[in-house]
């Protein structure tokens, strides 16, 4: 298909500087990888790419993905190609930053329509959702055997949660840990039944969201919640793997870590439980972004075609564990990794977190106040939250 | 100075080849400090008025003026980004209430203790205070955070003494806060805890450095008391034994002696190291990026940090560069102060006219502009320890070069 | 744009010496004195602990392993030596092209900013033209300038001129320093005119006499000048980060920043961490000792005297 297709739009581009070359180019590609699976998994891949259509390709994994992208921009510099965050997805095409060329791509009506909707921006269909990962619950099965629990003790609502928390919690390891950060406390708002709201109507500072920051405060006065910070780790995954908290709440690129980092951790992923609103979880997706008018643009839609194949995909899920954007895609991966069902059943309920333009500051804000207040009055975090959310909001309606 | 001035001494036409010549050896120079720093400034200026989101060419014709927007943002409108941009003048207002006393303290002890007349081992001492300062920041950031990890050996030592130590470089509460804390104090007081300037509650303007920012603190001490050591060394050098022994003579114990005669001697010196480190500790920056800069919850971000985070991450490059523009202006105000007193003090004999009428080198030709010398105490660190060193040469005549020349 | 204390070099030449002009008396040294003098030494030598202690526990730890290091932070032992750490740093990850990367910006750098800047000086100093004081006064003026705030400008200018990321836009807005340039004018000054006037009545033209006859003479500021832009353009982090973006080009500021912030950093990798600062340390200890020797001497020198 791919080939085909290179011969489609080396037709109907003249060639010369209008980005028509889908040959004889020379790509960067800037990524933000969870870990060295990924960065080598994408290298191949594109590597092989570069082999079959001979161009040639450069993988650079990068060490803080939004600076380094803004630093290109700016530099008129951008990569190539390179992973747009969701949460930078609507800032970076509403600057102008982004060739909107999904559209066009063979597999255009593949992708799910909810990930389609996600990197649609002024109506019009943006990039490719490159995969997509919703967060479950990783249980350490050895940590579990030890504190004699057995399936039938797996946490289907928080106070089942709160309990295996506190049994697992011991004088080397905390029940449960989890990133202080507005990416996991949130989907404990959305199994309260509220959430952030969207760009139309913010609702951050909901009795809802209220609930969920008092439960977890109820779980880290108990001692049964840690914060990595707290664990001398530098994010949930790696304190899971040093085995200093038996569970935590990732997405499905824990496998690939801790394949890597830490072989010898035995773990299961599980649904997360309901909450008094029912079941949520996030999903996240990044996009293949292209900068706009990119001199590239005709190789670089070739590769994201070959990276986005269900084939490719599937190879990217085995890799690093992602969950392939496409739905034909997303059902072969339930069926050939039944071990990361939990993460594919999340799609039922997946809410999309907040990511308007502007959104992304409220949260990094959002987050610094949890990291400096902590959850024991919710308002004082969420009444600033709703402000600047809304500030943002305004800003965004125009 | 001109060149007609001054030319007298020798006929047109050599004058015209000096000419020439003059302009061609200085071209060089001018040209890179000018298109790397002056013209670079005005650019930063226009975006700092602009509306650029980085994206092609700030000179773009779909870029904006926009007028004063930018500086608004940061400063009277209210919003997040003013009140980013408060917290990052509030840490590095502690940083520099903290830093410079204390680094200048700890210099000056380590230069009396190192300067006593029949201490064996200077050289010694004055390698290992100084070596900290020789080193790279990235290093030493390295360093400390291997020191200062929870379960660190900042935290082993402590634990010596029974105190269980903070998780120093993720811990952004702010220690008069804990003070606070310790006692009970555990939420603002209604007065405090209304809107302060920039859109920071009064209540935490006043929570003093963050243990993270505390943890910079000492960093800075710990690389800046050498230099400075070195430069009270310079200045204890010129005071000499004999005043001191001359008032010890006179009944007066070391301590006595020290601050009723040796300290208002050295008050030259005391001025240059506490100006340098006001003007220096508004600068922090590498630090700060090495951490990753808004880590321990904001507590540690400068306002030189949240002008390069603002631009290159957020991609606000006009308020990025008004924040830079409002430090630029400040420490410029602090320089010209620096010169101001500098030059109000030479005509006095206090400062430099003191020292070299102690020397008895009135003949010294270096002096042609002793002014443009002390006015050029730069604001750049770089600069500023190169002039610091050439201010320190006068004083220690015996070095490299008169070693050279023998 | 680091902070002051990184430096200062030359403070370190300039400072020399403190002790060395001082005629030193040996007299006969009372009990109070005598006890006066061993609590300097207790003082001293517990200070310099604290000052030493962290370098030396770095290169240990740089031998342990991780957990190792993470579980025995205050031995000085490694439990096993293991240079597991410094292999990672040859074979994981690309410290040699950061080390070249730092080796040819600092060289370059510095022969650029001795030479511009000498001749700059000098013309400031000894050569009369029409403008003189102008161009003195825009040097007085740039000093002001902090360095800092030169971060996004410095960006916008290499943008505008095509020489983001690249090495010359590493290179070349540190060849010269208005601090440089006034080191070597205060110096020129200070040396007497009448051997050039011997040049220059020779028939020498003026960047003859320059170059085979005053720089010649200039040596011991250039030395300081030397010591001064290799160890700044060594240590620079800010400009590295705002000229370029290609990992090919990190130097190992940059490069050693990334270990510690970025991916490879989300371990609790400290022998590896240390080891890149031990090793990038090294050249600027080096130079830093050989030069402290010769203060050293002159020191000791003036002591026996």
């Amino acid at each position: 298909m791919a080939t085909g297709l290179v011969i489609t739009l080396a037709a109907c581009s003249p060639g010369g500087n209008d980005g028509g070359e889908t040959s004889g180019q020379d790509l960067s590609i800037l990524i933000g990888s969870s870990g060295q699976a990924e960065t080598d998994a994408v290298t191949q891949a594109a590597e092989a790419w570069a082999e079959e259509t001979g161009n040639t390709v450069e993988v650079i994994a990068a060490n803080d993905l939004v600076q380094q992208l803004g630093q290109g921009f700016s530099g008129n510099n951008p990569p190539d190609l390179f992973y747009m965050p969701w949460d930078q997805f609507q800032t970076y095409a509403g600057q102008g930053f982004l060739e909107p060329y999904a559209d066009d791509l063979a597999n255009a009506d593949e992708f799910l329509p909810a990930l389609r909707e996600q990197f649609t921006y002024d109506d019009q269909f943006y990039c490719a959702p490159k995969d997509f990962s919703t967060l479950a619950l990783q249980i350490d099965t050895a940590a579990w055997e030890a504190a004699g629990l057995t399936d039938a003790d797996v946490p289907t609502d928080w106070d089942g949660l709160a309990q295996v928390a506190a049994q697992l919690t011991t004088d080397d390891t905390t029940g449960l840990v989890l990133g202080r950060e507005y990416a996991r406390i949130g989907v404990f708002m959305g199994q309260a039944g509220g959430g952030v709201g969207d760009a139309d109507e913010v609702t951050a500072d909901s009795p809802e969201n209220a609930e969920a920051l008092e439960y977890l405060q109820g779980l880290v006065e108990a001692g049964n919640l840690a914060y990595p910070q707290d664990v001398e780790a530098g994010w949930a995954g790696e304190a899971f793997g040093l085995g200093r908290g038996a569970m935590t709440i990732e997405g499905p690129w824990i496998n690939g870590a801790m394949a890597n980092d830490y072989p010898d951790r035995e773990f299961i992923s599980v649904e997360l439980p309901e909450g008094p609103g029912g079941p949520s979880t996030f999903a996240f997706s990044n996009c293949w972004g292209i900068p706009a008018e990119s001199d590239t643009r005709d190789a670089a839609i070739d590769l994201v075609e070959y990276f986005t194949s269900d084939e490719q995909q599937l190879a990217f899920a085995e890799a690093f564990g992602v969950i392939p954007s496409t739905e034909s895609g997303s059902s072969a991966y339930a069926e050939q990794f039944p071990e990361n069902a939990a993460f594919v059943a999340g799609v039922e309920y997946a809410q999309s977190p907040v990511a308007f333009a502007g959104a992304a500051t409220a949260v990094t804000e959002f987050n610094a106040s949890l990291e400096t207040q902590g959850l024991a009055d919710p308002a004082a975090v969420l009444g600033p939250f709703q402000e600047n959310l809304q500030a943002a909001a305004d800003k965004a309606n125009g | 100075m001109t060149g007609t001035a001054s030319g007298s001494r020798r006929g047109g036409g050599i004058r015209r080849g000096e000419a020439r010549a003059g302009w061609l050896f200085v071209t060089p120079a001018v040209a890179i400090v000018g298109v790397f720093l002056a013209i670079p400034i005005l650019l930063a200026l226009w975006v700092s008025f602009s509306d650029w989101n980085g994206f092609r060419s700030p000179l773009n014709p779909n870029v904006n003026f926009v007028g004063l927007d930018n500086y608004a943002a940061i400063t009277t409108d209210t919003g997040l980004d003013q009140r980013n941009f408060g917290r990052a003048v509030r840490n590095n207002l502690w940083y520099v209430v903290f830093v410079v006393p204390l680094q200048t303290i700890v210099a000056l002890l380590l230069a009396v203790q190192v300067n006593r007349a029949v201490l064996r081992g200077r050289g010694f001492f004055r390698t290992a205070f100084y070596f900290p300062s020789v080193t790279s920041t990235v290093a030493i950031v390295v360093v400390f955070q291997f020191l200062f990890t929870a379960s660190g050996a900042v935290n082993a030592v402590l634990g010596f003494f029974g105190i269980n130590g903070p998780n120093w470089f993720n811990d952004p509460s702010g220690v008069f806060h804990n003070i606070l804390a310790a006692v009970g104090v555990t939420s603002a007081p209604a007065a405090l805890a209304e809107s302060g300037p920039l859109g920071v509650t009064w209540w935490e303007w006043l929570a003093g450095p963050s243990v993270a920012m505390s943890s910079l603190i000492i960093l800075a001490i710990f690389t800046t008391s050498g230099t400075f050591m070195l430069l009270f060394l310079a200045g204890l050098q010129n005071i000499g034994a004999e005043v001191d022994e001359a008032a010890r003579m006179d009944g007066a114990g070391p301590v006595r002696t020290f601050f009723s005669v040796t300290l208002p001697m050295l008050r030259p010196t005391l001025f240059t190291v506490l100006t340098l480190g006001l003007i220096g500790s508004w600068q922090v920056f590498d630090q700060i990026y090495v951490l990753g800069g808004s880590t321990a919850g904001g507590t540690i971000t400068t306002p030189a940090f949240l002008a390069y985070q603002t631009s290159f991450d957020d991609l606000k490059w006009g308020q990025g560069a008004a924040i830079a523009f409002i430090l630029f202006v400040f420490i410029i105000l602090l320089t010209l102060f620096q010169r101001w007193v500098l030059r109000e003090r030479d005509p006095k004999g206090m400062g430099r006219g003191g020292r070299r009428a102690g020397r008895g080198g009135a003949a010294d030709p270096r002096r042609h502009e002793p002014d443009a010398a002390s006015a050029a105490v730069g604001a750049d660190p770089a600069d500023r320890a190169l002039l610091t060193g050439a201010d320190a040469r006068e004083d220690g005549d015996a070095g490299p070069r008169d070693g050279s020349r023998s | 744009m680091t902070d002051l204390s990184t430096r200062s070099v030359v403070t370190g030449d300039g400072g020399r010496d403190a002790a060395s002009a001082r005629p030193t008396r040996r007299r006969r040294i009372s009990p109070k004195a005598r006890a006066g003098l061993w609590t300097s030494y207790l003082i001293l030598i517990g200070l310099a602990l604290i000052y030493i202690y962290p370098f030396i526990l770095s290169i240990a730890a740089s031998f342990k392993t991780d957990a190792d290091a993470t579980q025995n932070p205050l031995s000085l032992v490694p439990e096993t030596v293991t240079f597991a750490a410094y292999e990672r740093l040859f074979t994981g990850v690309p410290f040699t092209l950061w080390f070249g990367n730092s080796v040819l910006v600092a060289v370059v750098v510095t022969l650029g900013r001795v030479f511009f800047d000498s001749l700059a000086g000098y013309a400031l100093s000894r050569l009369k033209f029409r403008g003189r004081s102008m161009v003195f006064v825009f040097f007085i003026g740039v000093l002001a300038v902090p360095g800092v705030v030169l971060l996004i400008p410095r960006f916008l200018i290499l943008q505008q001129v095509g020489l983001y990321d690249t090495y010359a836009g590493m290179i070349i807005p540190l060849l010269s320093t208005a601090a440089g340039v006034f080191i070597m004018k205060q110096f020129f000054d200070s040396i007497p005119v009448s051997i050039e006037e011997a040049a220059r009545i020779d028939g020498a033209g003026q960047f003859r006499t320059f170059w085979s006859v005053v720089l010649p003479m200039a040596r011991p500021a250039l030395v300081t000048l030397i010591i001064l832009s290799f160890q700044g353009s060594w240590n620079e982090l800010g400009h590295f980060i705002v000229s370029r973006q290609s990992p090919e080009l990190n130097t190992l500021t940059t490069g050693v920043a990334s270990l510690v912030s970025g991916q490879l950093g989300s371990g609790n990798q400290f022998p590896l961490q240390l080891a890149a600062a031990v090793l990038m340390t090294i050249p600027v200890a080096v130079l830093f000792f050989i030069f402290q020797r010769r203060i050293m001497n002159t020191t000791a020198g003036a002591e026996k005297g």
